[in-house]
């Protein structure tokens, strides 16, 4: 293949690497304006990239000798992570110390780079290696984002648990090489990739062992139980706006690798391995709301909280897909828009925090918090739009997000062997959002009903003002017109299940077959018969 | 033209209220209420116009059958089949006979609540008015949404203009009463959300398509393609929804701690309208919806309903807090509402919903005054104050006047509703006209009756301790330091007496608003029975009771083969079942 379809298709990739390049340059020439200089190109370098993503047709092509295989999934990853990483990088504006802000800006980068290269890898080792792309930059960013005690054991905490899920996931790795005989995750032939992986029952015992050990360093990186317990210390002690990369960069990078994993097993899992995520969805779910509720400083409640929403996603991944469907039936475009949404809403949050400090340091708790609505309004018209997102209140993207989980969750049909299961996990996950409400409520509470004496200070500049207002519009937007996500969510969607080709999702096609026949006009529905359920009724 | 889109402009038009708030300044606090309170009346004129459109069209087609003024406009619609079956959840409004009357309830009583906070509203003025509009334009909504996640977007989007209502402007201890409000009726709306998205999957195997729209679903569970069971749980998981909202014994508890806390102009929307989502949520949801499993609640829901009455009045007697007092009549009135719509006779159900239009009417009223006096005296306590009729000779006037139509003196609206809801209870058991026997009878009927007389009880003794007998006024009061004269301004005459006269208005002659509720209800409602009278003839003459509820458990059956009168013409469903 010609150099020049290297250079064309992974234009975003190159852009980011000789990007991130530059910045650590920048952020060597000195000058009293080197933050600014530093982040400017760090923007720069992400806005040249999503240009890029733009102007590219959505990717088709293997390219077996690197690894990868770019798809339409790898597209919808390209723009969405970029498109969030600008604004990351907007609320990460003037956080770094001068000292450091080219390295600080260059690790942003290469954190992005690496879900860029996750959403694109067709091989074992280069999707273990992109995940530690993501995850390797960001324990030098937590270490580096404040110059306190805590930020340090932060960063030590995450490190060490860091490369404790790198190592298992390595030894994972490694088990399902020697079951399959080669570290490619698909062989792709005529543009169609048949699986390594036999799905289902077939599965040999090493193999099922190597995606047990695969799926607990994942669980790491999208922060589900039991691997979560590292992220409220490590929310905590980051700074605010590093604790909004650290909520949706990782977490998806990993839900990538996830959807990978699974479209390599043909959405056919052992049934063994469909109820470990079961456990998984329910208890992370839970676990995040419950121990939000006792927390008293706001960035571990968000911390439990992003582990909450790690729940509600894990539903939608465990319906799984059903091609060319939207996200109010299939799994998988709804946890794309889901996370989607998610990185905004959470993101918002934290920009509100990364925009005010008090008297004494930054705004922790929500005493710090009080009195905010009155000093800015505006800021905390935005803040209110996040969180009540991410309670999953109307008229904000994030209700949409829960209406198409627990939509799909709720509509798989009822021959399916984990029907009832996935209603009552779904019903799980609408209680465990009521119970989330009490602790968002209590936030919004804060800002807004909180004495105005002790007020906290804007600080931070326009950029994180213009980062939370880039997380807050798009909120109400999407709620107007889903449509504007939904149909590149569904795009990327399909393009998972067509890596396993065959009849292997029939089992979870939805509803009647002839359903398109059916369906006339706006309007005009015909309705189907039903032989079956009108029985029942008598 | 204008009668498609007359009502998304009056569901728009609090928004553009808002946008015009937004340019005085902070201190301008005439020019912000000013703008507020005219932004209101410009609602309720669209409102009126709407009404008017409304009677017109139906006089032309003269087909009282699905909604009038419908307007769809896309929002999560996607395909057309051509990339499998179509999401068809859009943006669709329309008005019945039920619900515009309900429409025009909100759009009156919000300028008023709006102009009685002129003097108690000082401080956060802009954020104030701009929340209330919010409010207006989501309870707007809901009485005008035909697509069921549109209703829900809209009685969800409720709680959060409330929450900041009653949080920053409250009584004392306003922030326990926000935060309990909004945490007690969301824990019940998300088992509704379960239950909306259940039925959406629901009317994809049936028809195809995704779709939430109230006529097809409607159509669904009258047509008997909800299967019992399903009825059964999806009824329980609306109903956790609305009768915390409404509320019904013992999921009240919210209630008289969020009335009393609330500013004034927060308790009369929350008594006047929102109480009143709860009971058109199950008259316009979940008894056309799910009828059989209405059918089978019904015995449960309406003696809750009688305890709910009897527990509420006999609480309303011993309170001391005047607001308490008037929030837990709410409660008790509230459950007639929930009798008669669960008589699922047409009398009944035409009562309960009068009976939501007159408890707005006079139960928003009563707030006010208890606001006025409030003002004035700064307490709520009925011990405090006494024989205010000698300096206040207005505000005893009004407040004569509510509480009799409160505890239903004929000639005043209360009256008429409470008539047709025990006159609904107490037949329903009986096959009249040929008309299936409903739930209820006259043991449900006769404690009923019991709340009515307790209810004139307690508020008669309410003002006989607050205006008869010695003046007893707190030290330094009348306050008249914020311009407040001792008596009722002309202001605060302006604001009750529009509601004094639609209290004649509807005791007097309230036969086109019933009428209109009847054809509705007919339609919408209880199509089953409407369908069976007009073709009772066909049915045969058998007076056995014992035969009664076998009929009307197999009524479904019959109305499938007469899908003519009840079906929407546009959605071109006149063909059979097959």
């Amino acid at each position: 293949m010609a150099l020049s379809t290297y250079i064309v298709q992974f234009a975003p990739e190159w852009t980011l690497l000789i990007g991130a390049c530059v910045t650590l340059l920048v952020g060597l020439v000195g000058g009293p304006r080197r933050v600014t200089w530093a982040s400017s190109a760090a923007l720069m370098t992400v806005l040249a990239a999503l240009g890029f993503t733009m102007v590219n047709d959505p990717p088709d092509g293997s390219f077996a000798s690197l690894g990868l295989w770019l798809t339409p999934l790898s597209h919808y990853a390209r723009w969405l992570t970029l498109g969030l990483g600008a604004v990351i990088i907007l609320v990460n504006w003037s956080q770094p110390d001068p000292g450091e802000c080219g390295e600080y800006m260059a690790m942003i980068l290469f954190s992005l780079l690496g879900v860029l290269i996750t959403a694109s890898a067709n091989d074992w080792v280069v999707l273990f290696l992109a995940l530690e792309l993501v995850s390797i930059p960001t324990y030098v960013l937590v270490a580096l984002s404040q110059s306190d005690a805590r930020s340090s054991e932060a960063g030590i905490k995450y490190f060490f648990l860091g490369a404790l899920a790198a190592a298992v996931l390595a030894y994972g790795v490694s088990f399902v090489y020697g079951s399959t005989g080669t570290t490619a995750i698909h062989r792709i032939g005529g543009g169609v990739g048949v699986s390594t992986l036999a799905g289902g029952a077939e599965l040999s015992g090493y193999a099922l062992t190597g995606l047990l050990l695969v799926l607990g360093g994942l669980c790491f990186k999208i922060a589900a139980v039991p691997s979560h317990v590292y992220a409220p210390d490590v929310y905590e002690g980051a700074a605010s706006p590093v604790s909004g990369l650290l909520g949706f960069v990782p977490k998806f990078a990993g839900f990538v690798a996830l959807l990978k994993i699974m479209a390599a097993l043909q959405w056919q899992l052992p049934v063994s391995l469909q109820w470990l995520l079961w456990v998984l969805a329910a208890a992370t779910m839970t676990a995040g709301n419950v121990l939000a509720l006792l927390q008293k400083n706001m960035k571990r409640t968000l911390a439990y909280s992003s582990i909450a929403h790690t729940g509600y996603m894990l539903i939608a991944l465990l319906v799984g897909p059903v091609t060319g469907e939207g996200p109010m039936r299939d799994g998988v475009s709804a946890m794309l828009f889901y996370i989607a949404v998610y990185g905004a809403m959470n993101l918002g949050a934290f920009a509100l925090l990364a925009a005010f400090r008090t008297e004494s340091g930054s705004v922790e708790t929500l005493d710090d918090l009080a009195g905010v609505a009155a000093r800015s309004p505006t800021a905390a018209f935005a803040f209110a739009v996040c969180i009540f997102s991410l309670m999953g209140f109307p008229p904000t993207a994030g209700f949409l997000g829960k209406l198409y989980i627990f939509g799909s969750a709720f509509s798989v049909p009822g021959d399916h062997s984990f029907h009832r299961p996935l209603i009552a996990l779904a019903i799980l996950g609408v209680v465990n959002s009521a119970m989330a409400a009490a602790y968002y409520l209590r936030i919004v509470a804060a800002a807004y009903w909180g004495r105005e004496r002790a007020a906290p200070i804007p600080t931070g500049g326009t950029p994180v003002r213009w980062g939370l207002a880039l997380c807050a519009i798009p909120l109400l937007v999407l709620f107007a017109r889903p449509l504007g996500l939904t149909a590149p969510a569904r795009m990327a969607a399909a393009s998972v299940n067509p890596m396993s080709p065959g009849s292997s999702t029939s089992k979870l096609t939805h509803g009647p077959a002839t359903t398109r026949d059916r369906f006339v006009a706006e309007g005009a529905l015909v309705p189907a018969p039903i032989s079956e359920l009108r029985s029942g009724s008598d | 033209m204008l009668s498609n889109w007359i009502l998304t402009l009056v569901i728009v038009s609090p928004l553009a209220g808002i946008v015009t708030l937004l340019v005085p300044r902070c201190e301008q606090h005439g020019a912000i209420r000013g703008l507020a309170l005219w932004s209101t009346f410009a609602t309720l004129a669209l409102s009126i116009v709407a009404v008017a459109l409304f009677c017109s069209q139906r006089g032309a087609e003269g087909s009282t059958a699905g909604y009038a003024l419908t307007q769809h406009l896309p929002w999560m619609d996607s395909g057309t089949g051509k990339e499998g079956p179509a999401i068809d959840i859009s943006f669709r409004v329309g008005v019945d006979g039920i619900s515009v009357w309900l429409l025009v309830l909100t759009a009156m009583l919000m300028p008023l609540a709006v102009w009685s906070s002129f003097s108690g509203i000082r401080h956060r003025v802009r954020e104030y008015y701009v929340l209330l509009l919010l409010l207006h334009t989501s309870l707007l909504g809901v009485f005008c949404a035909t697509d069921l996640l549109l209703f829900y977007v809209f009685f969800e989007f409720t709680l959060v203009p409330l929450f900041f209502l009653i949080g920053i402007w409250g009584g004392p201890d306003r922030r326990r009463a926000a935060a309990r409000f909004f945490i007690y009726t969301l824990c019940g709306s998300v088992l509704t959300f379960a239950g909306v998205i259940y039925l959406s999957y629901l009317s994809f195997t049936q028809t195809g398509a995704v779709t939430l729209r109230m006529e097809t679903l409607t159509r669904l569970g009258q047509d008997g393609l909800i299967p019992y069971a399903v009825q059964w749980w999806l009824f329980l998981a609306f109903a956790a929804g609305f009768a915390i909202k409404v509320p019904l014994f013992p999921f009240h508890t919210w209630l008289p701690l969020a009335h009393t806390e609330a500013p004034t102009a927060g308790s009369v929307i929350l008594a006047g309208v929102l109480l009143k989502l709860g009971t058109y949520g199950f008259c316009r949801l979940s008894v056309p919806m799910f009828p059989e499993a209405a059918y089978a609640l019904a015995p449960l829901f309406s003696t809750l309903a009688i305890v709910g009455i009897l527990y509420a009045s006999l609480s309303a007697w011993v309170q001391t807090d005047v607001k308490k007092l008037v929030a837990y009549s709410s409660v008790s009135h509230l459950g007639f509402c929930m009798l008669g719509l669960f008589s699922l006779k047409v009398a009944g159900v035409s009562g309960s919903v009068l009976y939501m239009v007159n408890h707005g009417l006079s139960t928003g009223a009563l707030f006010l005054l208890v606001g006025f006096i409030y003002e004035r005296y700064h307490t709520r306590d009925i011990e405090k104050v006494g024989g205010l009729a000698r300096t206040m000779p207005w505000l005893a006037f009004f407040l004569v006047f509510f509480t009799l139509s409160s505890i239903g003196l004929p000639g005043l609206n209360g009256f008429v509703g409470e008539f047709l809801v025990l006159l609904g209870t107490s037949t329903s058991g009986l096959t009249i006209d040929q008309r299936p026997a409903g739930p209820l009878g006259f043991g449900y009927a006769i404690p009923a009756a019991l709340g009515i007389i307790l209810g004139a009880v307690y508020m008669l003794w309410m003002c006989q301790r607050i205006l008869f007998g010695p003046l007893k006024e707190p030290a330094h009061t009348p306050d008249t330091s914020t311009g407040l004269t001792p008596d009722l301004s002309r202001r605060e005459i302006a604001i009750v007496a529009p509601l004094a006269l639609a209290c004649v208005v509807l005791g007097v002659y309230p036969k086109p608003v019933l009428e209109s509720f009847e054809s509705a209800i007919a339609a919408n409602v209880l199509p089953a029975e409407s369908s069976l009278r007009q073709a009772s003839g066909s049915l045969g003459r058998d007076g056995n009771p014992a035969k009664v509820g076998a009929r009307w458990q197999s009524r479904t059956r019959q109305s499938r083969t007469r899908i003519g009168p009840v079906g929407d013409r546009q959605m071109a469903l006149s063909a059979p079942w097959p």
